[in-house]
């Protein structure tokens, strides 16, 4: 039996189909303004590291066990990547300097081909670290590619040398 | 499907808040202006759907096995084996 409740910000125990039971610190749960196109029940989320040193997170829904997403800062990626942020967006995220803006892309990793693996920068995630708000918010497609791939050039360029 | 005939400039009303209005109809070209409250997200259909199609299958295909990549991540290209 879990008695862990006692806290002043009680802990919830979540059950997940990856991690399994989580406890979850509610000061740490991430809100969607919007819910994610396609997943409109899930709203609470954890954003959770793959590891210590690894710079892939694990965004794992705690209204859909089943639901998790990979994720990775963008700002930490080799890549020139400043989406414009709409101004509601900013508003909803209560967002009012650039240092409190984090942009997470989500991840598509094929499961027989990890290193096909792409970075969806048409549909970022606009994260507020400190108020814990987030959204995904859509891009214009002719200028951004849903599909970016991490390992493309890099790897068969390096394998020459 | 509701369907009503508009002439340019004319407009439809969907619920309380929400208006939509022909502005120009040129060549096969309809351009459509939606007053709509900041939190109601508007979206090209076609746009909506490829964000939802990669949604879904990034959501699917979390089962991937990760631990290969701290190795392969390509800010540490000086990692060598």
């Amino acid at each position: 039996m879990n008695v862990l409740n006692e806290s002043t910000n009680p802990a919830t125990i979540v059950q997940t189909s990856r991690f399994g039971e989580i406890t979850v610190d509610q000061d740490r749960v991430i809100t969607l303004i919007n819910p994610f196109l396609g997943f409109s029940e899930s709203t609470r989320f954890l954003l959770r590291p793959h590891s210590p040193k690894s710079p892939f997170m694990w965004l794992q829904s705690l209204d859909n066990p089943e639901l998790a997403f990979v994720v990775i800062a963008a700002s930490i990626l080799n890549l020139d990547y400043r989406p414009p942020v709409p101004a509601q967006t900013l508003k909803d995220l209560q967002i009012t300097s650039d240092g409190e803006q984090d942009i997470l892309l989500i991840l598509t990793i094929p499961r027989d081909n990890p290193q096909a693996m792409t970075a969806n920068l048409l549909g970022p995630v606009v994260l507020n670290s400190n108020r814990r708000l987030a959204m995904q918010i859509v891009l214009d497609p002719n200028k951004y590619d849903p599909c970016w791939p991490l390992f493309a050039d890099k790897a068969s360029g390096k394998k020459k040398s | 499907m509701l369907i009503l005939a508009r002439k340019v400039g004319e407009a439809i009303i969907i619920a309380d808040n929400i208006k939509v209005q022909v502005l120009e109809n040129k060549g096969g070209l309809v351009k459509l202006g939606v007053d709509a409250p900041g939190e109601v997200a508007i979206h090209r259909e076609e746009v909506y759907l490829r964000i939802l199609e990669e949604n879904r299958k990034a959501a699917m295909d979390t089962q991937a096995d990760l631990s290969a990549f701290t190795d392969v991540f390509p800010l540490k290209e000086s990692v060598e084996k």
